[in-house]
Order: C-alpha cells, then sequence, then structure tokens
C-alpha cells in the first residue's frame, strides 16, 4: 500500500506541472501560430486555419525589419560590450581592494536600477538633445549600459570573490606579471559568471522599451520601438506583429543556446581546500 | 642558493599589528620552520619573505640585498600554499608547467615535459598529471602543490602549512614522505606549520612565533628540551607537558621540592649544576615542567608514589594517555594501548625527577633543568 | 535504559539510473550487531561505508532495506523516530537560532509537553554536565563551535534517551578542543551509562572513547571487539591497517625454510624475521603471504645484535619519540623508539622485529591466516 500511495503522489505531481507548464507556454505558441494565420482568420481561437507565410514575406522582405533588428543588435550588443570592459576591472576592485567608501560606491551602482525609466528619461531626452546625441547608436549605447552594468558589476564582483586570493599571489610568484594573471588565470575562473551576467544585461538591453522609444526612432530604431509600427491608426497587422516579435527573440535565444555550456557553474570549485 | 634575512620587520593591518619587530638570519640550504599557534604570524611572515606583502618597517634581504622593492614575481620564490592555490582550469600537467611557462623563467616545452615527468615519479603522482584539480583528493592535492613549487629551482622555496588540511594520518605519511625527499630540496627551505611533530622532523632550525614576534629560535632538541618559556614547552609535545606548581627549598643534601597541590615534598636528585643555578637565581617559587612519559604510574599503592584518581584514558595511536587527577592539579602520563582502565579509579604516581625542568612561577620563564650540560653539548649546533 | 540488537541489517538505495541487479548497491550488508546496555560502541570507517547510514536507520531518517533492528526488546523498524527513545547528536549542529540555549535544551521536553518547574529542573541537572550552566541564557551565534557541540549532546541526553546517537560530533572542532570535547563525551557516558552509538572516521576517536569498535568498510562490518582487540588481534589487512597511527607496516613476503624454522623474505631486500613456530603447519617453502607487524615491535639491536643491517631511510626526531624509516623493497618500514639516539639517513641500524608480533595475511583477501 505504501508503493500505491508514492505512485499517486508521482501521478498528482506530474499532472499539476504539465498544467503549469501549459498555463506558461500557452501565450508563446499561441504568437507562433498567429504568425502562421491569414488575417481573414485572425481572430478564430480554434487551432484549424489555413498556413501562410504571407506574413513572414511581408514583414522580413517588405518592411525595413532587418535594419531595425542590426539597429537592435548594435545598441544591444554595444551596450554589454561597455559593460563588460568597463564594468569587469570595476568587479575586480570591487573584489579585491579596500578603499574608502567601498561598499558605498557597490551599492550607488547598483542604485542606478532603483529608479523607474521614465522618470529619468525626460531629463535624459533634454540632455541628448544638448549633447547632439539624440537618436544616435552612441546615445542609446550609452543609456543602455545603464542597466547593463550594474548588473554586471554585482555578479562578477561575487564572482572574484569566490576565486582565493592565493591564486593570485601563487601565479605572481610562478613569475607572471599582473595582466597576465587577470586574462589567463582569473578570466576563465569568471566565464560562467562573466557570460550568463552578459547574457542578461543582452536580454534588459534588447527588450529596453521607453528609452529608445524617447530618445531615438528616426535614424535609430530599435525593434521594440519599431514594432509598434505594425498596429497601424487605420489596421493592426496582427499576424505581422506576431512575425516581428517571434523573430525578435531569437537573438537572445540563439545567445542563450551558444553559451549554455559556460553557464554551467562549478568550474571554481575544488582547486581550493574543499 | 639564499641567505635570507629579516631585519626588524614589522607589518600592520589595519590597526592590528600581524608583526612586530620580527628579526631572522635564515642560512644557505637551511630547512627552516616557523611554528606557532594559527594566528601567530606564521603566514605573514612568509608572504613578507615572497613579497606578496610589503612590511611597513625593517628590511627582508636576499643574500645581503634588500628585496623590500622587489615584487613577488621577480624575487625568484617558489611557495607552496596552505589552500594549495591550484589553478582550476588547467590540468595537473598545466598547474606544474605554469612557472615554466612564464615569461621570467621561461623553459622550452621539451625541458618542461622531462622536468615534471622527474619531480611526479619523485612524487610519486605521474598517474595524475591529465586530471583537472576537481578531481584531486586533497593529498593528491596537496602533492601537485608541491610538485608545482618543487619543478623550479628558485632561491627559496616557501611552504605554508602544506599538510595543515590533511587528516591525522595522511598527514603523518606525507610528513615522512617529505622528509625522505627533504635531501633532493638542496635550496633553503621555509616552513610554517602549526603541528610540532612537523616542526621537530622537518627542520633543521625551528623559530617559535607568537603574536608576531620571534619567542625563540633553536634547533627541535633544544626547543624541546630546553624550551625558553611554559608556552613554548607546552606547545612542543603531545600531550601537553605537565606543569606543576611548587616551592623550592634548600635541604641538608640540597634542594627539596613541595607541590602546592597536596603538599607533598621531594628531595630533589642531586644535579651540582642544577644546583648552583637555583643557588645563583634563589627562587622559591618555581613550577616544575615534567614531560608525560616521565611519569611511572601504578594501579596497586606504591611507596612514594602520590595518589591519584582517572579522569581519562586515551589512545593516541601507538600508545594511550592517561590522565590523573588529584584535586585541581591534571597529570598526563603515557600507558600502552589496551588497558582496562576505568574512570574515577585510583591511580598512583610517580615522577622522573632526573628529567624536569623548571621554569619561574611569575614570569613563567625557563631557569634551568636537570644535565642542561649534556643536553646543550647535542642541541645546540654551532655551525 | 536499554540494549540495541541489529539483526541481518540491508541497505539499498534505489538509483533510478542503473539497473538494480548490481551486487554492490547495497549501503549496508548483513550487518549484524549487538550493544548491551550502557555500552558505548563506535561504528568505525572510511568516509561512504555505511556507518552513517546504519546509524540513521536506527534513528528512523532513513527506510530499512531489509533486517531487524531492536531497541531494548522492541523491534523498531516501522517505529516513528520519536517513539524510539533516541537521542540524536549530529555533526552539524542544528540549533534553533531564534532560542536561548535555555530553550534549545528545553525544546523537546517543551514539545512533549512536560510541565515547567521538571523540564527547569532538568535543565539544570543537564547544565553542568556538560559544562554549560554559564552559557544557558545566550543566543547561539555566540557560542564557539566546542559550546555549540556541548549544547548538542545537552540537548540528545535531556529526553532521558534509552539510546544515544552520535555521528562525528567532533568533527568541525579543531585540535585540543577536540581532544578536550571526546574526554568530556567519555566522562559523561560514563556518568549517564547511556547506550551509545558512536560514528567516526577516526579511529584515535574510537578507540579513546568506545568499549567496543565496529569496523565497517563498504557496508560490510570487518570486525567487533574492544579496541585491544582490533588494535592486536585485527581480522584482515583493512582492521589492521586502519586502526593504529602509524598503521601497521604490512609488506609482502615469501616464507623461506632455514634450518629448523621459516623466515619472512623480501623482494630487494636482505631483511629475514623469524616467522614464529607456531605457524609451522600453515606455512612452507615459497609461501607467498602479507607480513603486518606493528611500527612499535620493530626494534634497534644493540652492538651485538643479530639482526640484519639495514640502512636508515628516513629519521624523524618527534620530541616525545623519533621514528625510522626503512626502505624494504619498495615499502617504508617504520619504526617507532624512544631511544634518545640520533640517526641521519644512511646510517646503518641493527634491525630486530619481535616475529610473536606478526601477523599473516592473505595476499589475495586480505584475510588474516591464523596458526
Amino acid at each position: 500500500m505504501n508503493s500505491n500511495k508514492k505512485l499517486l503522489g508521482a501521478i498528482v505531481q506530474n499532472l499539476l506541472l504539465v498544467i503549469y507548464a501549459i498555463f506558461a507556454l500557452f501565450p508563446l505558441i499561441w504568437m507562433v501560430i498567429l504568425t502562421f494565420k491569414p488575417d481573414t482568420q485572425m481572430y478564430t481561437t480554434t487551432f484549424i486555419f489555413d498556413p501562410t507565410l504571407d506574413n513572414y514575406k511581408e514583414v522580413l522582405f517588405n518592411s525595413d525589419y532587418i535594419s531595425y533588428m542590426i539597429d537592435s543588435l548594435i545598441v544591444s550588443g554595444g551596450a554589454v560590450i561597455v559593460s563588460v570592459v568597463a564594468g569587469v576591472p570595476a568587479a575586480y576592485a570591487l573584489a579585491r581592494y579596500n578603499f574608502p567608501k567601498k561598499e558605498d560606491i557597490a551599492f550607488q551602482i547598483l542604485s542606478f536600477k532603483f529608479a523607474p525609466e521614465i522618470l529619468v528619461v525626460l531629463p535624459l531626452f533634454m540632455i541628448f538633445q544638448k549633447l547632439r546625441i539624440y537618436d544616435t547608436h552612441f546615445g542609446l549605447i550609452w543609456v543602455y549600459q545603464l542597466i547593463s552594468m550594474p548588473l554586471l558589476i554585482w555578479v562578477v564582483r561575487g564572482y572574484f570573490e569566490d576565486i582565493s586570493v592565493e591564486i593570485e599571489h601563487a601565479a605572481q610568484v610562478d613569475g607572471y606579471t599582473w595582466y597576465q594573471i587577470f586574462f589567463k588565470m582569473l578570466i576563465p575562473l569568471i566565464k560562467p559568471g562573466l557570460v550568463s551576467a552578459a547574457l542578461l544585461a543582452f536580454i534588459f538591453a534588447w527588450n529596453s522599451f521607453t528609452f529608445p522609444l524617447i530618445l531615438a526612432g528616426t535614424n535609430v530604431q530599435p525593434i521594440t520601438v519599431a514594432i509598434t509600427k505594425f498596429l497601424g491608426t487605420d489596421s493592426a497587422h496582427y499576424g505581422q506583429l506576431a512575425v516581428a516579435a517571434t523573430v525578435s527573440a531569437l537573438p537572445a535565444i540563439i545567445f542563450a543556446l551558444c553559451i549554455q555550456k559556460h553557464l554551467v557553474r562549478g568550474l571554481s570549485f575544488g582547486a581550493v581546500k574543499g | 642558493m639564499s641567505r635570507i634575512q629579516l631585519e626588524n620587520v614589522t607589518k600592520k593591518f589595519g590597526k592590528v599589528t600581524a608583526l612586530d619587530g620580527v628579526t631572522l638570519d635564515i642560512k644557505d640550504k637551511e630547512f627552516f620552520v616557523l611554528f606557532g599557534p594559527a594566528g601567530a604570524g606564521k603566514t605573514t611572515i612568509l608572504n613578507c619573505i615572497a613579497g606578496i606583502q610589503i612590511p611597513e618597517e625593517g628590511v627582508v634581504k636576499f643574500d645581503g640585498e634588500v628585496v623590500n622593492l622587489v615584487d613577488a614575481a621577480h624575487r625568484d620564490t617558489a611557495m607552496v600554499f596552505e589552500n594549495y592555490a591550484l589553478y582550476p582550469q588547467m590540468t595537473v600537467y598545466d598547474n606544474m608547467a605554469s612557472p615554466l611557462r612564464s615569461n621570467l623563467y621561461k623553459k622550452d616545452e621539451e625541458y618542461i615535459k622531462n622536468k615534471i615527468q622527474e619531480i611526479a615519479e619523485m612524487m610519486k603522482m605521474d598517474y595524475l598529471l591529465q586530471r583537472l584539480p576537481s578531481q584531486l583528493s586533497n593529498g593528491q592535492k596537496q602533492r601537485v602543490a608541491m610538485g608545482r613549487a618543487l619543478v623550479r629551482s628558485p632561491r627559496v622555496y616557501l611552504m605554508d602549512e602544506p599538510l595543515a588540511h590533511l587528516d591525522a594520518k595522511l598527514r603523518n605519511a606525507m610528513r615522512t614522505e617529505l622528509k625522505e625527499i627533504q635531501a633532493n630540496f638542496g635550496t633553503t627551505s621555509i616552513y610554517v606549520t602549526h603541528d610540532f611533530m612537523e616542526a621537530m622532523s622537518l627542520g633543521d632550525r625551528i623559530a617559535i612565533v607568537n603574536e608576531g614576534h620571534i619567542v625563540q629560535i633553536g634547533t627541535g632538541d633544544e626547543i624541546y628540551y630546553m624550551p625558553c618559556n611554559e608556552f613554548v614547552a607546552q606547545l612542543m609535545g603531545d600531550p601537553e607537558i605537565n606543569i606543576i606548581g611548587g616551592t623550592l627549598a634548600k635541604s641538608a643534601k640540597g634542594y627539596t621540592f613541595t607541590m602546592n597541590a597536596g603538599g607533598k615534598a621531594y628531595e630533589l636528585p642531586a644535579d651540582a649544576d642544577l644546583f648552583a643555578k637555583f643557588d645563583e637565581v634563589g627562587l622559591e617559587k618555581v613550577e616544575m615542567g615534567m614531560r608525560p612519559q616521565h611519569l611511572k604510574y601504578s594501579f596497586e599503592p606504591k611507596e612514594g608514589y602520590l595518589k591519584c584518581s582517572v579522569y581519562s584514558y586515551e589512545s593516541i595511536g601507538n600508545k594511550s594517555v592517561i590522565v590523573a587527577e588529584m584535586g585541581e592539579l591534571q597529570l598526563r602520563m603515557i600507558a600502552p594501548n589496551g588497558l582496562t582502565v576505568k574512570i574515577d579509579q585510583d591511580v598512583y604516581v610517580d615522577m622522573k625527577l632526573e628529567h624536569a625542568m623548571f621554569f619561574n612561577a611569575d614570569t613563567k620563564e625557563y631557569v634551568t633543568r636537570y644535565n642542561e650540560a649534556e643536553i646543550k653539548s647535542f642541541a645546540i649546533r654551532e655551525d | 535504559m536499554a540494549g540495541l540488537r541489529i539483526e541481518h541489517l540491508y541497505k539499498r538505495y534505489e538509483n533510478s539510473g542503473k539497473k538494480k541487479s548490481v551486487q554492490n548497491d547495497y549501503a549496508v550488508k548483513d550487518l549484524n550487531l549487538v550493544a548491551e546496555q550502557g555500552e558505548f560502541i563506535a561504528l568505525l570507517g572510511p568516509s561512504g561505508c555505511g556507518k552513517t547510514t546504519t546509524l540513521r536507520m536506527t534513528a528512523g531518517l532513513e527506510d530499512i532495506t531489509k533486517g531487524e533492528i531492536y531497541i531494548g526488546d522492541v523491534l523498531v523498524n516501522n517505529l516513528h523516530p520519536k517513539d524510539r527513545h533516541i537521542g540524536l547528536a549530529f555533526e552539524d549542529y542544528a540549533m534553533y537560532p531564534p532560542l536561548t540555549v535555555y530553550d534549545n535544551i528545553a525544546f523537546n521536553l517543551k514539545a512533549k509537553g512536560v510541565d515547567k518547574a521538571e523540564i527547569d529542573k532538568r535543565v539544570r541537572e543537564i547544565a553542568p554536565l556538560m559544562q554549560c550552566d554559564d552559557l544557558l541564557d545566550k543566543m547561539p551565534v555566540k557560542l564557539s563551535g566546542g559550546q555549540k557541540q556541548r549544547v548538542n549532546i545537552a540537548r540528545a541526553i535531556i529526553r532521558r534517551p534509552e539510546l544515544l546517537l552520535m555521528d562525528e560530533p567532533l568533527s568541525h572542532l579543531d585540535g585540543k578542543a577536540r581532544q578536550a570535547m571526546r574526554t568530556e563525551i567519555k566522562r559523561l557516558i560514563n556518568d549517564i551509562k547511556c547506550t551509545t552509538v558512536y560514528v567516526t572516521h577516526d579511529q584515535l576517536e574510537a578507540m579513546s572513547l568506545a568499549d567496543k569498535i565496529a569496523i565497517i568498510n563498504f557496508g560490510v562490518l570487518q570486525q567487533y571487539g574492544t579496541p585491544a582487540e582490533v588494535y592486536d588481534d585485527p581480522v584482515n589487512e583493512f582492521v589492521a591497517s586502519f586502526i593504529g597511527e602509524p598503521p601497521m607496516n604490512i609488506l609482502e613476503t615469501t616464507i623461506k625454510g632455514k634450518g629448523d624454522h621459516f623466515v619472512f623474505t623480501f623482494e630487494g631486500s636482505n631483511l629475514e624475521i623469524e616467522v614464529p613456530k607456531r605457524y609451522n603447519n600453515v606455512v612452507k617453502d615459497g609461501f607467498k603471504c602479507k607480513m603486518g607487524v606493528r611500527p612499535m615491535d620493530v626494534l634497534i639491536g644493540g652492538p651485538d645484535s643479530k639482526g640484519t643491517s639495514e640502512e636508515v631511510a628516513t629519521f624523524e626526531n618527534l620530541g616525545d619519540e623519533r621514528r625510522i624509516g626503512i626502505h624494504v623493497g619498495g615499502t617504508l618500514l617504520m619504526l617507532i623508539t624512544d631511544a634518545e639516539t640520533r640517526y641521519k639517513a644512511g646510517d646503518i641500524i641493527k634491525l630486530e622485529v619481535r616475529g610473536e608480533k606478526t601477523h599473516l595475511f592473505d595476499i589475495e583477501t586480505g584475510d588474516r591466516i591464523r596458526e
């Protein structure tokens, strides 16, 4: 009877998980289905429709969609690169060195993320106009790294702190310079943290809407802003909108799949005493 | 090939003084042990020599040349870290090759391969070379850490508690192994430990470190037989030395020692030098140090034996320790394994007084001991 | 108060991945143990040998695959842990952080609904035993490792358990604290006379504390006996080398006839040790086995000694004693001496082995060969 109880428990557990999975995934599935529906069948709620690739053709070949994608890639990628180049040394400094007000500075960096975007976007708009970087890639990269850098610094700092300082000392005694130690010893060790933080930073930047809406829009149009174009004033092309949204989710997914093997943590364990 | 000197080295971490006026003179090719309790400053001394830390005051000299301003990479030392500090992303082979691949000590790959093979065979770890540090046991990691230091021929080997994280059995086995390969070092070596057996076994000379000071420097025998104070006496030896408080009084034949606990008086065996020293210092209150192996016990009453009760009877490996209690005083003594001893049963204890050492009861400083001249003759090495 | 009886105990973990049929899936295999009332027994073995699993099955924290466990005369296989009248002290101090030491110790009794005056009486009774009377008002975070372990043990014994189970309670303490705590545990158990099962991987702890030691390897009980028995009369090579520090010297040997007696000979060495006469009818010329001898039973002979001349490979002066290593073939034979003589590597000494103290082990199975 004991084993019957266990079996029942397992069935109930799995059932609940399946229900949750359907609930969580349904909007995504529905969106993908929408991309294949002709406009006329857009509002039916059955799974029966005449599949068509018209929406894809329209979006990918007859609109500026590709250029929006490229804009998004430039600004999001740029923001991530800036964050990594400036953030990793900053994280190292915060992890290794003791200097006055260290914790305050670390907290300050994190606090950039506290303010709602909408609150700072107007002053930024005016500053950008004055500096003539409004509606430029440079301007957007600048403001995107505000979103991505704090996250990256905090994650990577934790990884640096986990590396025992003796590893650096050992490498020093072995005759390596600080730069060699940093790039040959430390960077490989923080890689799992670095790539996962970079991925998150990329996704945040990619999905950002408020900043590009206000601070760009003509020369530079990231995908999030551009998608709204498919909701015209006269007609709403939901199929095309769905295609635009689905395709725009791809880069982040591809990025994540590519670096999946680095997301596994644990490399840094086991080298020092257990 | 190096003589390492520290002169008046003081190192502070914020408001904490880790080292306070440390002066050491370590001879070329000497195996020198820094021994003391946790937090004594031993590792800081090592780090100052390696150049990982820079002292605020005093100088560090290699062969008479001040190296304070030389950075760690250029001091030409090799170090074994307490936590091994292996590079986790590299195989054992690459870990060991790392010192020989840096720009400073670069060797060609052929040389590296042969050298690693040689060291790995000596350390009995050639079968580990392709593994990652995460796939090694603590004992194996320790070997690799040691091997990584030995591939180079630096001016000095620095070893920071390399055996500390191994369990007792493995630690003893590794210590013996280390002793066996020690002759191959042929280079000045400085070894930090908090295990007195490692210190005694490995050290040509030992420096006792406590609270940032050097307390005593000498050969193992010198420190074991003539500790400069009770603190050192207690550090050297397991089970700990018995410290018995009492008073000295002149008697017809020489001196009597009366124990504070129980009030039993012992006529001290004659030793002209010892009595001369007593005459000279004129002390009354002393504490007598008796190593546990110099106590005798009997479970039957015996003439002249002190009556005590058994507080505990425990194995320490190849032998056991009986702790006998008499009022406040606890006496530790060595007994064989496998006796049938009941807690709180009576035990009768006597002391081999001819092995006693004496300390000043107020300052806890060493005064004198039996056979001091003889012990000096074999314990103190002048060279 | 009651004894403990374990009969034909098996434990197998159901590993979902592998097929079940594999024989050595057993974490514990046909374990039989009896602890008389008031006895202190130690389960000793390397990590992963099944000692903790056995303890957890006894405590009721783990299902029993097969076999029976009796506490007193009661079969407890299907009893809930709380009904087994046991006290537990585990290696990690699981104290309730928001409660004072007093409340931590009293927690079990409160849960059982014992009245306040009685609880107070018992806490005041136990606290001095574990030397934690002046800690009672402190919070757990303020305690040192040793103090926490004291409170932990006090908490285990306040229920007046019939059986006290301890799992490596000293493993978090270091050096001196550990030694002191070991003595305290020994004295405490001596006072309260509670049947105790103590799990450890440290042979010193087992040798010091236990009335009887059960040595377990790969889930199988190797030997169960008093410390003196397992030290002097090990049943196999594993027990011989696990007990004692430094461990017993174990060397592969070929026995050769020499006149009216036999000698142990060793490949790559001219060392010869006389085989005790009592083995005469189990050995013969050319017989291969392993010889074990404790380092204390290898002696250095005087100038007129008949012993073999050997070269010192390592000499360690440890103050209290001196250890000498000698290469016999590929193995380092260790000996311990209290003599004051100092040697150095390369010195020649006369080696004498107390032949009567040697043990013979089967070269394949490691089992003891008896006369």
